[in-house]
């Protein structure tokens, strides 16, 4: 690199600068007109979703369509492809297991590029999937008839629920055997818990950054746990504004452990022979590894003021998707075969014979730590869990409105 | 068209038939002046405009400040991004500890990469120590590698009890837990980097050394200069350029790379300036990524401006002379064999602990057990169907691996070739334009990528080709656009090697084609590219290399539909899959390596010697 190569280039972009400022101001502010509502005609779909479903008749143009693409935010369904391609030969399911954050992502990016690739997308992060993706018209809400009165409303409107989980704290039952090692959440902010405590960066998790939020969006409870366990009224931090975001600062400060996966927090917790096995504030359904994995991780069950963080993994057709009768076929799918009932005989391992012929895109999911939506689907074996715990969730305007303040304090305390 | 107005731009003709007549005839006779329009003006489009791009996204509100001023409009002008990163209280946590952490990284790493550097091409180029070939080969394995695989070890090695799960080897066979600084974070980031980049420093310094004529320093003997002197009046100024740039250029480097701070700090929680752009761009927020990749290039190009500075004036002392030319070999005496052991016993720390600690990891059936019993092949050729390994197939069962093999060969190859015409071409019309202002841009163009840290231009890149711009459509999602990052960001290096390959066919044998009536397509087959082509074989190697390892450049341009290995690699790791990472990247490495020894063993059979067959 030669000194007057800078002097020239420099001069060169002056030059370029100039131009391109120009070109920049005329670009600005086109955006495409809506193909949307003629797709949505011709897919039933939205409005147009009025008559009566002729179910065969969809299953037969989604024969003819070859084809579904999925954007999941859960690598569980990739496990589904040999069931799909069995229960509807001619209809190729394809998987791009993203995660939470980058379906969403490219969802956003291509639909902006006027790209049409998804057929179906399925992912959690509440605030952002109503708010940006449905509100903004780059998903459509489908529902299968035939599953309507199964599913109560909270759970199809605005947008269907595929499954619902949560996130909750768990501890290594060989370390703490008996009971867990808590009754209170803000134990975990005690010097006896410091650097023991681990979960999923909530910037790149979705479920976590609910999980998050959940807590502060309920300050009142929050801080009356704390007198409960203080017997006096909590002091916040200079500049935390109430007892959720205080609970958040604390948990920072008393070293918590900062992982990218589930997987690998899962093994922290729940690995056999551990001195010092961690805490882990993670994805309920992770308690299936103990099986498949020989973990021995157990759930806080009874924690004040709430053990279980709910949160929702939508599922809906994408806009222009170029195979709308397969996504269609596909949310039933994933949904459980219609012949699932309470009375329904399943027996482990799920994902194999005639439970899987059943549940179908539900077999990946049947365990303690996750529900289906449908209200006759009956219990995994162990799921009586589920209802023993409190629960919380979050709401999906709460998590839009304050979303950008959340990830901001995040930032700002989880810097060392 | 292009060079059209180009030239109109450039002597302002009238336009009477004579005055077109002429330039048509001129432009026949110049090729090279059409080629370097043609080249000036793709490459203005390829690095220019993405940085105006990112210059106006993060001068403007963008969607997701919508959520911080509800009543702003997108797209109008802001100082927004510009306030929030760098006065308001966020400052801290994405400027200014990022920024500080990446900077002491930056400032240790060169230390000492380059260091390490130094000695190893001063012992292999100027001494008499013991296997210099072997030795030579070795020393640039690291740089092959990608630069976290040293990462990816080092956990496995030294992790301890703070990130719970299987243990690491350390604790496993000696029963203690290493301390936390040694586990993650600063420490471990920087030697791990360090291992990685002195083949850097190592490659700069060689080829610097060995242009030093060994008579120079003879001269300062007969002058009566003792050996110090001569040491620090001859051999010392020769090399400060060479070694000015090895330093700017490593530590440009770190300030962009990505996967070894990501795989070592997050346990602790040190970030550094790489992760904060990563983290803000996952977050969609867009505006600070922005503003934080131009503060990386602000930096970047403040380094070169130093350097040059300090040490432009010296840049040319001609070395390679038509005269004599001779390199003696320094004795190192009873030195000798100690110097021998101590680089063989670094290289095998650098090069064979890794790949056999992966290698390891990659034949274990539960994590953080090593004994005998605990080995199986099933990560490598199992069909996944035995519970081992949780229904993912082995290496060469999965198609997941194999495609994504494929995608990074292809990536390699194609970015080879088309860097390997580009870096040509660019090479022909700067070097024959030698002298006027076209030239001068395009080889200031084409070393520009260089100041875009990789995952900065990533960032950029994945803004601008989100929509269709002009005639270029949308590219995001394909595997086009990981060709062409790779392609711009190889640049500089394949520009480089195309214009002293240029540089050392001296116009006259071009020009006696031209008096035969040659055309110029054809005197460039016959003549240019046959007496280029090793120069040309080398630049190529060094991008199918850099292709292959790269993670920073395009871990967020791919998506499944484009996953290369280190894309899958990445993954792998980080679903808890040590066996199927290690596995991965040992047939990575090895893929590298085979291609370099392939691509010497053609450019050894062709070049020169088939020009003097034909």
């Amino acid at each position: 690199m030669k000194k007057n190569d800078f002097s020239s280039l420099s001069r060169f972009l002056a030059v370029f600068v100039s131009l391109a400022f120009f070109g920049f101001s005329l670009a600005i502010a086109a955006s495409p007109p809506p193909e949307m509502d003629s797709w949505l005609k011709q897919a039933k779909l939205g409005p147009y979703d009025t008559t009566q479903e002729n179910w065969e008749e969809i299953v037969k143009k989604a024969t003819e369509e070859g084809e579904v693409v999925v954007y999941s935010s859960s690598g569980r369904i990739q496990s589904l492809v040999k069931q799909f391609s069995k229960v509807y030969p001619g209809i190729k399911l394809t998987v791009h297991d993203l995660g939470s954050t980058k379906s969403v992502e490219k969802t956003k990016r291509e639909q902006a590029a006027g790209i049409y690739n998804a057929d179906v997308v399925t992912t959690g992060n509440s605030g952002q999937v109503i708010h940006e993706m449905l509100n903004k018209n780059l998903l459509v809400n489908y529902v299968p008839h035939h599953f309507k009165d199964r599913i109560p409303e909270a759970y199809r409107e605005p947008l269907l629920v595929r499954v619902n989980e949560a996130v909750v704290f768990f501890y290594n039952s060989e370390k703490y055997p008996g009971s867990a090692p808590v009754t209170n959440i803000w134990e975990f902010t005690e010097p006896k818990f410091k650097g023991v405590v681990g979960m999923k960066d909530p910037m790149s998790s979705g479920s976590t950054l609910m999980a998050v939020m959940t807590l502060i969006q309920y300050p009142d409870e929050m801080a009356a746990a704390y007198k409960r366990y203080k017997g006096e009224d909590i002091k916040l931090s200079a500049g935390v504004p109430d007892a959720g975001y205080e609970f958040w600062a604390r948990m920072l400060k008393n070293d918590l452990v900062i992982f990218k996966s589930g997987s690998k927090l899962a093994a922290a917790s729940g690995k056999k022979g551990q001195n010092k096995p961690l805490i882990g504030f993670t994805n309920m359904t992770y308690i299936a590894r103990n099986e498949s994995k020989g973990f021995v991780n157990a759930i806080v069950k009874d924690l004040d003021p709430v053990s279980k963080l709910l949160y929702p993994t939508f599922t809906a057709i994408a806009r222009q998707a170029p195979h709308p009768n397969a996504a269609k076929v596909f949310t039933a799918f994933s949904l459980g075969s219609p012949g699932l009932n309470k009375n329904s005989k399943l027996s482990k391992p799920y994902t194999k014979g005639e439970s899987l012929d059943l549940l179908l895109g539900l077999a990946p999911y049947f365990d303690e730590g996750t529900r289906s939506p449908r209200n006759d689907v009956p219990s995994p074996m162990g799921g009586e869990i589920w209802d023993e715990m409190k629960a919380w969730d979050v709401d999906a305007d709460f998590m839009w409105k304050e979303g950008a303040k959340i990830r901001d304090f995040w930032i700002q305390h989880s810097s060392m | 068209m292009t060079s059209n107005s180009f030239l109109s731009e450039e002597r302002s003709p009238i336009f009477s038939r004579s005055n077109l007549t002429y330039f048509l005839y001129k432009l026949v006779n110049r090729p090279h002046l059409i080629l370097g329009a043609i080249c000036l003006f793709v490459l203005s489009f390829l690095v220019l405009t993405p940085l105006l791009e990112i210059i106006r996204d993060s001068l403007s509100i963008q969607s997701y400040d919508i959520a911080y001023l509800p009543d702003a409009k997108i797209g109008e002008f802001s100082l927004f991004h510009f306030e929030r990163v760098f006065t308001g209280p966020l400052s801290k946590a994405l400027l200014i500890n990022p920024l500080l952490n990446s900077i002491a990284i930056g400032i240790c790493v060169t230390l000492i990469g380059v260091s390490i550097g130094t000695v190893f091409a001063w012992l292999i180029v100027r001494t008499n120590i013991r296997f210099k070939g072997f030795f030579g080969a070795l020393a640039v394995v690291p740089y092959m590698m990608p630069s976290w695989v040293l990462a990816l070890a080092w956990l496995s090695l030294f992790k301890n009890d703070r990130i719970g799960g299987a243990e690491g080897m350390f604790t496993y066979f000696f029963g203690i837990q290493p301390p936390n600084w040694i586990s993650y974070g600063f420490f471990p980031i920087v030697i791990c980097l360090s291992l990685h980049y002195y083949a850097y420093g190592y490659l700069l310094m060689s080829g610097a050394l060995a242009s030093v004529d060994s008579e120079l320093e003879d001269a300062g003997a007969i002058c009566g200069m003792n050996r110090r002197q001569r040491m620090w009046r001859i051999t010392v100024p020769l090399l400060l350029p060479a070694l000015g740039s090895a330093i700017v250029l490593t530590f440009i480097r770190i300030l962009g790379t990505f996967g070894t701070p990501a795989l070592l700090g997050l346990p602790v929680r040190f970030y550094t300036f790489s992760t904060q752009i990563y983290a803000s761009l996952n977050a969609s927020n867009n505006g600070d990524a922005y503003v934080l990749a131009l503060v990386l290039i602000v930096t970047a190009i403040t380094c070169i401006w130093i350097n040059n500075r300090v040490l432009g004036v010296r840049k040319s002392f001609v070395t390679l002379t038509g005269k004599g030319f001779r390199s003696r070999e320094i004795d190192l005496g009873t030195w000798r064999w100690i110097a021998t052991i101590g680089v063989g016993l670094f290289l095998s720390a650098t090069v064979f602990l890794p790949l056999v600690i992966l290698l390891w990891e990659s034949l274990i059936i539960v994590p953080g057990e090593y004994s005998l019993s605990n080995i199986t092949l099933e990560y490598w050729i199992g069909d996944g169907s035995i519970d081992v390994v949780y229904g993912e197939p082995g290496v060469f069962q999965s198609d997941n691996i194999l495609s994504s093999l494929w995608n990074s060969i292809r990536l390699g190859l194609s970015a080879a070739v088309f860097n390997g015409i580009i870096g040509l071409l660019v090479g022909y019309a700067v070097v024959r334009g030698r002298g006027t202002h076209l030239s001068k841009w395009l080889e200031g163009i084409a070393f520009a990528p260089y100041i875009f840290p990789s995952i900065a231009f990533g960032a950029i890149y994945i803004g601008m080709f989100s929509t269709s711009w002009g005639p270029v459509p949308a590219l995001y999602g394909t595997f086009t656009i990981l060709v062409l990052i790779t392609i711009v960001k190889n640049l500089p290096f394949t520009s480089r090697t195309g214009i002293a390959a240029m540089l050392q066919i001296d116009n006259s044998i071009e020009e006696t084609a031209r008096v035969q009536g040659i055309g110029w397509f054809k005197r460039m087959v016959r003549i240019v590219i046959p007496l280029s082509f090793s120069g040309l074989v080398s630049g190529m190697l060094l991008t199918f290399i850099t292709a292959m390892r790269e993670l920073s450049l395009i871990i967020l341009l791919i998506s499944p539909s484009n996953m290369v290995l280190t894309g899958l690699l990445f993954n792998y790791n980080e679903q808890d899959m040590a066996q199927h990472a290690g596995a991965v990247t040992l047939l990575l490495t090895f893929i590298i390596i085979s291609g370099s020894i392939i691509a010497r063993m053609i450019s050894g059979g062709f070049g020169l010697s088939a020009l003097k067959n034909s």
